[in-house]
């Protein structure tokens, strides 16, 4: 199916220079610097240092519980990194700064930092006791602070580029998964955030529902100065849509670089052995 | 033997004490809806002492008998300067005693939303208290609605015990008949009476209402 999108963003003035270059010229809108996780003694992520440019689009590819999620997880502040450190535009997220000693960051904090950052999850959490308009307009009549007016026109423009302008007075339970992932697209877009997350957005879905949501995805892609963390299993999805491939396992990033190098000229024999699995299917 | 005519003479003045029963019925169920929101909030709180006082108050309050709870909001206030009417202080104690039930019933309620509300609600940044107010608390409440219907009966049925603290409610004005006229027969067979009308149609609609919940 196609989906009729024109996205609010502007067309990136350095979209076209290589990403290597832009990462010198941009300051990072998302840093993880040394950062750790363990549930008890199970070490999930270790050490992880990582930088994604304004704009950049970043796919996490890599078997099930290799820290994927998890990384996303800790940028939306769903869970605490056990050590290290979050910054987002240069701005601690999980700590702040209080008389040069560095401390806990409070709710105030994480509230004004998350603002900057979206999140599509695998299951959609659509709010289901609400209609799909309410849905996409709730937040920005909540949190953003905008009037019913002006959070519904933001929102009603959201749902058509999605696609879903007519079901909009419906509720989550009338939709198919691909409709509702969608609107869960349009719910996170809605909040303008510089970088969204995409946690699996596909894996929960009938195979015949996973290209719209794809096609969905790619067309906001293509459009935005914002960035992109992209966790996925559709391996020519990443190619497609991604400036960076990351390879994850065992909770480190084992190989990275464009799609191109990781999908043709894998080096590690970990991302080799991934990717032939891949290949089989 | 049953006497129609004295039946028929004491039914008005039973029927208006049913309206204090049913009015202390209504308005105790108020308070432990209140109250017992709050204290399910209190105990979820990430401040201890509220949360540590919330947890003792239902212990407390659930381990003593409400008689007992009644008689000293009634009896043992007073000493220490606060009087109160038989009916405030009844529905406040009935009030409190079945909060401490519709607070379990209000933890059943929110422990059954998924994890993945509370992420989405977080991914979009609502404030902790438009999480409650738009998103928690309207999924959560609508499925126990039938749970604190019967929360409603139970108490409503609760209320001759507002008798020994002088509320003049259905079952103290037939006690006050009986004892004027040494008839007895009459006098409870209609509070009986009236007590199984009011329970079983309400527990009707009661179980109406959860059949058009599980519709939904």
């Amino acid at each position: 199916m196609s989906v009729p999108l024109k996205l609010i963003y502007n067309e990136d003035p350095t979209k076209n220079i290589d990403c290597e270059v832009r990462k010198n010229i941009v300051r990072p809108i998302v840093t993880y610097n040394n950062i750790s996780k363990s549930y008890g003694d199970l070490q999930v992520l270790k050490n992880i240092d990582l930088e994604i440019a304004p704009g950049e689009k970043v796919a996490l590819i890599g078997p099930s519980g290799s820290g994927k999620t998890t990384l996303a997880r800790l940028l939306m502040t769903l869970e605490e990194p056990t050590s290290g450190t979050i910054e987002v535009e240069g701005e601690m997220l999980w700590h702040q700064r209080v008389n040069d000693k560095l401390i806990k960051a409070n709710e105030k904090h994480l509230h004004q930092v998350r603002g900057n950052i979206g999140m599509v999850f695998q299951h959609f959490n659509l709010f289901p006791h609400m209609t799909i308009l309410r849905n996409v307009m709730e937040a920005p009549r909540n949190v953003l602070g905008l009037s019913k007016e002006e959070a519904k026109e933001r929102a009603v423009k959201m749902l058509e580029q999605v696609g879903l302008s007519s079901k909009i007075d419906a509720y989550p339970a009338q939709l198919s998964g691909g409709q509702k992932q969608r609107v869960a697209i349009a719910r996170a877009l809605v909040m303008r955030p510089k970088v969204m997350l995409f946690d699996e957005p596909t894996s929960a879905l009938d195979p015949e529902l996973v290209g719209e949501v794809l096609e969905v995805i790619k067309a906001i892609a293509s459009e935005g100065e914002m960035a992109m963390l992209l966790i996925t299993h559709e391996m020519d999805f990443a190619k497609d849509v991604a400036d960076r491939i990351l390879f994850f396992d065992q909770g480190r990033i084992i190989e990275q670089g464009p799609p191109k190098k990781i999908f043709n000229n894998p080096e590690s024999e970990r991302l080799q052995t991934f990717l032939s699995r891949f290949n089989r299917h | 033997m049953w006497n129609w005519e004295y039946a028929f003479k004491i039914l008005p003045e039973i029927l208006t004490a049913l309206k204090i029963t049913v009015s202390a019925t209504f308005v105790a169920f108020a308070v432990a809806l209140v109250v017992g929101l709050m204290l399910t909030l209190a105990r979820r709180s990430n401040f201890k002492p509220l949360s540590l006082f919330a947890g003792g108050f239902v212990g407390f309050v659930r381990s003593t008998p409400l008689l007992v709870q009644l008689y000293f909001i009634f009896y043992v206030l007073p000493e220490y300067g606060l009087s109160l009417t038989p009916f405030v202080a009844g529905v406040i104690g009935l009030g409190l005693h079945y909060s401490t039930y519709l607070a379990e019933v209000y933890r059943g309620g929110i422990e059954s939303i998924p994890p993945g509300q509370w992420e989405a609600a977080k991914a979009l940044n609502f404030s902790t208290l438009n999480t409650w107010k738009k998103i928690i608390l309207p999924q959560s409440i609508p499925p126990v609605i039938p749970v604190m219907g019967n929360y409603l009966i139970t108490m409503f049925k609760e209320t001759p015990i507002l008798s020994a603290i002088t509320l003049v409610e259905i079952m103290q004005t037939a006690k006050m008949l009986g004892s004027h006229s040494f008839r007895y027969l009459e006098a409870f067979t209609i509070v009986g009476v009236l007590f199984l009308v009011l329970s079983y149609s309400s527990s009707l609609m009661v179980r109406r209402l959860e059949v058009r919940l599980n519709l939904r």
